[in-house]
């Protein structure tokens, strides 16, 4: 048997769900109406009722000030990424299985590599780190925070941003894996469930075999200035354009900051 | 000085001073008539027990001193109608009933907070209205609803509100401060937010209710958004502004009109970040001093009949006329007197109007003026609107208070002014008028004295039988 029998301790397929602790849904809206401009990101919990969605669209286009013709491409856009989401649910995923879909996922099993490469407002933020996918307790909230109290970044907007972009990723790679899983199981059942058996189930006894022919799990300290965050505070002058979040697919740029990182080794 | 020496003795309770934190140091509590908006800056850390409350509003300098600390105060008036339990009741609610007349009385130092609320700890009240966060099964598993999360939200929404009191705080710029998902953030909010522990006394900043407030407080104190500076300076172009600036409350800046068009303002804002504020009423309708001279004098003769006194001022309506009147910033002049005898903090547009020759007249004319608003006001509560009558109430009392300083002053004022040339108006000189004044006032704050000093025997004739029985 090659399935599950290296001593997982953890069942190989899951429910599907936000693999973190908090089922909550990354939402990102962009409507423009009249040549006005709405961009927003948050984070929201499914389980609240569909009236939430009404009066909190309601509510901020009336914070914003904007035009009332904002709320009905608003609810829409965010009922149709919510029930995306519900869509997904009932179905099975895969967590533990080498994931080669994306460049953001490393070669370490159950472990992705998440990036983070922000602009809010006047900040800039660039980091990449670990992140257990298979920890089903994982709190993006609580590393967000952390790292904003860490880094004593001054913009509290920093902060949702760095949350919401690190669910928006880990949403991706749970939604790829339930399509990975219904490919599989629409294939004949001889097919294993590991792809590749190189690689180990997430658990310690197994990692320390995968890197034991290399060393340690501590990372090699000239890879130390990759996973390193950097923070960086533009001023009016250099700023252009829209100040909102954007997505920035710039080069891996100088130091900044000297930080080592560990919330995101958590199965380590 | 015993500023909340109303005659009925309430006391603001939790309206302890504040702590290090906080922008605005105690003395804005001081001074009696300080609207919502600055007493809620003195908002308090007040830990739910009735003797530290006490001892803490003795601490605060409010000058309650000995008095019993009611438990929760009193607060501006909304508008409603419920049974006065003030404990529990959300401060809206206080504020009807203190409308109607059923809760004792006007004193704006006191601001409705719930006076269970600490930092350190959360409060049954809390646990008991808000239970997602902390019971059942969703509370245990999940982080962004646990009791952590749930201070985490509420602390730091509490501090942002207060590092910025006047301001109102929206929800949608709360939440894109907060980490977490926005339906919980959002019933926190809206908790705090009914306690009067967020927005206390901001209304929807569209309402001109909310602006009234905000410029009967921009009178007396001088607020963050800075609507009372008299020259507004852009912050971008560094040039006076015109009648109408914008102002960007997330970031604390005004830009004059012409910078705001050419959008010369930093990413991350957008247009709808920024308001336009017109300059005060009274700048936009400029009244001259003249105008000012024949509203005391004609309130002096005619009382509060309003429509006599509009006629007399001529180009007044009656609204404007009790507008002006009201407006007359007392509290701030006296404070203003202590420390600078003789040439108190003025009101804005009195001096921009004014040449420097004649700024001493115009002193001396709104200060008598001030003693015959404080007679009126002792005497009736029939001006325009119960926020009016209060405010003026209030001014009365302290000014009282401050009587004997600005004794002597008025009278060296009224000799100082003795040689500058009288105005015309109706044949009054500036002399007669400010002698009947000061006269009338004296015996008035006499009259006013003695009847406190009755009303307090009364009291203390009243209590000692409780006690000895």
């Amino acid at each position: 048997m090659k399935t599950v029998s290296l001593g997982a301790s953890r069942p190989s397929a899951v429910s599907f769900r936000m693999p973190t602790r908090d089922n909550l849904v990354p939402i990102r809206v962009d409507i423009e109406v009249d040549g006005q401009r709405y961009r927003d990101a948050f984070t929201w919990n499914p389980r609240d009722p569909d009236s939430e969605i009404i009066s909190f669209a309601k509510r901020t286009a009336k914070d914003l000030k904007l035009p009332a013709t904002f709320v009905p491409p608003m609810l829409q856009s965010i009922q149709g990424q919510l029930a995306e989401f519900r869509s997904y649910e009932g179905q099975e995923m895969q967590l533990k299985e080498k994931l080669c879909l994306s460049r953001s996922v490393a070669n370490l099993n159950g472990a992705v590599n998440l990036q983070i490469d922000l602009r809010v407002n006047n900040t800039v933020i660039r980091d990449q780190f670990l992140w257990d996918i298979g920890n089903l307790d994982s709190d993006p909230e609580e590393f967000a925070r952390t790292l904003c109290d860490d880094l004593n970044i001054a913009d509290p907007e920093v902060g949702p941003a760095i949350a919401v972009s690190i669910r928006e990723q880990l949403y991706q790679i749970a939604s790829q894996s339930v399509s990975i899983m219904r490919e599989k199981v629409s294939k004949k059942r001889r097919a294993p469930e590991f792809s590749s058996n190189s690689k180990a189930v997430n658990n310690a006894v197994d990692l320390f075999k995968y890197f034991g022919s290399k060393g340690s799990v501590i990372r090699k300290r000239k890879e130390w200035y990759l996973y390193e965050p950097v923070i960086d505070v533009i001023r009016n002058e250099e700023a252009g354009g829209d100040g909102k979040e954007e997505l920035n697919s710039s080069s891996r740029p100088n130091k900044r900051l000297d930080e080592v990182k560990e919330a995101s080794l958590q199965s380590l | 000085m015993a500023t909340t020496t109303t005659a009925t003795m309430t006391t603001p309770a939790a309206t302890v001073s504040f702590g290090s934190t906080h922008p605005h140091p105690p003395p804005a509590a001081k001074s009696a008539p300080s609207p919502p908006f600055s007493a809620g800056a003195v908002k308090s850390e007040a830990p739910p027990t009735p003797s530290s409350t006490g001892a803490g509003a003795a601490a605060a300098g409010t000058g309650a001193g000995a008095e019993d600390p009611s438990y929760i105060i009193t607060v501006p008036s909304y508008s409603g109608n419920e049974t006065p339990d003030t404990r529990t009741q959300p401060p809206s609610k206080l504020g009807r009933l203190l409308l109607l007349g059923k809760l004792d009385p006007i004193t704006l130092t006191g601001i409705p907070i719930a006076a269970w609320f600490s930092y350190d700890s959360i409060h049954d009240t809390e646990r008991r209205l808000l239970p997602d966060f902390f019971e059942g099964e969703a509370a245990a598993a999940s982080g962004s609803r646990g009791p952590d999360a749930y201070k985490y939200y509420r602390n730091t929404l509490v501090r942002r509100f207060r590092s910025r009191p006047g301001r109102r705080l929206t929800l949608t710029e709360a939440r894109r401060g907060l980490v977490g998902d926005v339906g919980s953030i959002r019933r926190v909010f809206d908790f705090l937010e009914e306690w009067g522990l967020i927005n206390y006394g901001a209304l929807p900043s569209g309402s001109k209710q909310a602006k009234e407030k905000r410029e009967e407080a921009a009178q007396q104190l001088p607020l963050p958004s800075g609507a009372t500076a008299p020259k507004k300076l852009c912050t971008r172009c560094r040039t006076v502004c015109g009648l109408a600036y914008f102002i960007c409350e997330k970031a604390d800046i005004s830009l004059c009109a012409r910078c705001f068009v050419g959008n010369n303002y930093r990413p991350g804002l957008t247009a709808a970040d920024f308001k336009r504020v017109e300059m005060t009423e009274d700048a936009k309708s400029d009244w001259t001093d003249k105008e000012t001279l024949h509203l005391l004098e004609a309130v002096l003769h005619y009382g509060e009949d309003w429509k006599k006194v509009s006629e007399h001022v001529g180009s007044r309506s009656e609204k404007d006329c009790t507008a002006r009147f009201i407006r007359l910033p007392f509290g701030e002049q006296f404070l203003g007197l202590k420390e600078d005898k003789l040439r108190p903090v003025n009101d804005d547009d009195d001096d921009a109007t004014d040449e420097p020759g004649r700024m001493s007249r115009n002193d001396c004319v709104s200060l008598h003026c001030q003693m015959q608003a404080i007679r009126l006001s002792l005497r009736s509560v029939s001006l325009t609107c119960s926020d009016a009558a209060s405010a003026a109430a209030q001014v009365a009392i302290s000014a009282q208070s401050q009587v004997d300083i600005n004794d002597g002053e008025i009278d060296s004022s009224v000799n100082s002014t003795g040689d500058e040339g009288s105005s015309d108006t109706n044949g009054l000189s500036v002399n007669d008028l400010l002698k009947e004044a000061a006269a009338n006032a004296r015996s008035e704050l006499e009259k006013e004295r003695n009847s406190i000093e009755q009303s307090l025997s009364d009291i203390v004739d009243v209590q000692v039988p409780t006690q000895e029985s």
